[in-house]
């Protein structure tokens, strides 16, 4: 079938994105904001159309555990959550990228610490790019800013995860995932076929059929030499990945003497504070990093060089601001604004921020 | 074209579902449209309101600062929207439970007594509707044959046969704004 243009909330475009971008299976457990992504799956019933799985799992970590195992046999799996939900699966996630294995798994985020709030948020930022889970690994992290990019990144998702065999992870906010927009859905992929998968993923635990040796996947290694070679292949790839994944969107960065910082729907609430302030002669741009890890370091570094000053806006404390003074490197001030516990600004709060950060831009 | 419209009162008074409606029809005119809920525990009986941005352009923020429209339903809801419309913009309110009337002189104020037109249609829940039909005459919105086909789109095929009793509602509001 044809690609669709369809009404819906960012939770069903993955979902119907999924069964479109052709995944054998979702592992999932509801949780607000994101349960229309399991009830949407259901409802369309994909094991009918295209054989993909749909399972509720009896628990978060559940369905990461079949993640692990459905990506070891090659399998292109997802599992989504919402962030209390994402630290149960945490865990999983670490075997799973220790285990070099492509997983796509999706986070709703909404307000914590804790079980927190179902409101909108983006403080899982720490959690998703910088760790989450032990040891030494990375996730390759999308930030979706639309339903459009919600559908459109469950294929990049996939196409990542194979291309680099890692986990990537989806990390939207409450607002995506709840706001319905307009959104063209794929044309249907075909799910490969069991020969495709033996002969793309000749790593796969999917019977031993012709091959010699039998396929182990594992985490699990005891012998520090080994497990340092291990890691320093990790890192090979993730510096791969550094050097060919950054994605980023600007916005009115070209004359811009000012610059705001921001990721996810918070992005477009600023383009629209930028509009506004633009109106009134401020040289204020935008960067919307779309890759928060590999994050666009040397395009904020580039721009800092031109610029007087960045205000990061964000749903949490101050943590992307982190990656943004390192890019800065003590160039320019770099300030924070940001509203916690499920609050969402607006795009006067945006701007009433940055005139408080930056007064001189408003006297000019 | 550009309009943005808020739409809040009691949750299971239909503000969601009027919301939907809207943006179908505009997805129906070949409008770009967000559709933006409150989406906390409202269905359990809080106030719910909702966001809707229809327009022919590409749409920035889902989220806004002031609207063009606000439909108002109940005291609330016009406690906490009532400044948040810009100057002359519209708010529409059904008056039946308010105490506090609007009182903006720079906006059109447009009292709609929907519950009762509801309950002389003799279906109480067609209430959005007739709500939805005064919004459409009193801004001059979209095209009836989209309000009908973004009905059509929202509702469950197994409830198409109530279409008709929806489009009486509709007409019902747009007759209710002079």
């Amino acid at each position: 079938m044809d690609e669709e243009v369809r009404l819906m909330k960012g939770n069903e475009a993955i979902a119907h994105a999924a069964i479109r971008y052709g995944y054998d299976g979702y592992f999932g457990y509801p949780i607000t904001p994101q349960s229309e992504v399991l009830e949407t799956l259901e409802a369309e019933m994909p094991w009918e159309k295209t054989g993909m799985v749909v399972l509720q799992a009896e628990s978060e970590v559940a369905a990461i555990n079949m993640i692990y195992g459905g990506a070891a046999s090659g399998k292109a799996v997802m599992t989504s959550s919402s962030s209390p939900g994402i630290s149960l699966k945490m865990e999983g996630i670490s075997y799973i990228a220790a285990s070099e294995l492509p997983a796509v798994i999706l986070n709703v985020m909404r307000g914590g610490p804790g079980l927190g709030t179902i409101q909108p948020s983006q403080a899982d930022y720490f959690q998703a790019t910088k760790g989450g889970g032990h040891g030494d690994y990375r996730l390759i992290v999308l930030s979706p800013a639309s339903v459009q990019e919600m559908a459109d990144f469950v294929g990049l998702a996939k196409d990542l995860a194979f291309k680099y065999c890692n986990p990537v992870m989806i990390l939207a906010d409450g607002i995506v995932g709840q706001m319905m927009e307009k959104v063209v859905l794929p044309p249907y992929h075909p799910r490969r076929t069991d020969e495709e998968v033996r002969q793309q993923c000749p790593w796969a635990a999917n019977g031993k059929g012709g091959r010699k040796q039998r396929n182990i996947i594992t985490s699990l290694e005891l012998d520090p030499s080994k497990m340092e070679v291990n890691n320093e292949r990790f890192q090979a790839t993730y510096k791969k990945i550094e050097e060919n994944e950054v994605r980023y969107e600007e916005f009115m960065c070209d004359d811009a003497e000012y610059l705001i910082v921001a990721f996810g729907t918070v992005a477009r609430i600023c383009r629209k504070a930028i509009e506004e302030m633009r109106a009134r002669g401020i040289k204020i741009g935008l960067i919307r990093p779309i890759t928060l890890w590999p994050f666009p370091t040397k395009a904020i570094e580039e721009l800092s060089k031109r610029v007087k000053g960045m205000l990061c806006v964000e749903l949490n404390a101050g943590q992307m601001i982190e990656d943004v003074k390192l890019a800065v490197d003590g160039r320019v001030p770099v300030y924070h604004f940001g509203r916690m516990g499920g609050i969402v600004p607006t795009p006067d709060e945006v701007e009433a921020a940055f005139q408080k950060d930056f007064p001189e831009a408003e006297n000019k | 074209m550009k309009e943005e419209i808020i739409i809040a009162g009691f949750g299971g008074q239909g503000v969601l579902s009027m919301g939907k409606i809207l943006a179908y029809a505009g997805l129906m005119d070949n409008l770009e449209v967000t559709w933006m809920p409150a989406y906390g525990p409202e269905q359990r009986g809080g106030t719910a309101n909702v966001t809707v941005i229809l327009s022919d352009q590409p749409i920035s923020s889902p989220v806004l600062n002031s609207y063009d429209t606000a439909v108002l339903l109940n005291q609330q809801s016009l406690d906490k929207f009532e400044s948040k419309v810009r100057p002359g913009g519209t708010l529409i309110y059904d008056p039946s439970g308010i105490h506090h009337q609007p009182e903006r002189k720079d906006i059109t104020i447009i009292p709609v007594d929907a519950l009762d037109a509801t309950l002389e249609l003799g279906n109480s829940k067609a209430y959005n509707m007739v709500l939805l039909g005064a919004l459409l005459k009193a801004r001059n919105l979209l095209s009836t044959d989209a309000v009908i086909r973004g009905l059509k789109k929202t509702l469950p095929e197994r409830h198409h046969h109530l279409i008709p009793i929806n489009e009486k509602a509709i007409e019902k509001g747009r007759e209710l704004v002079g």
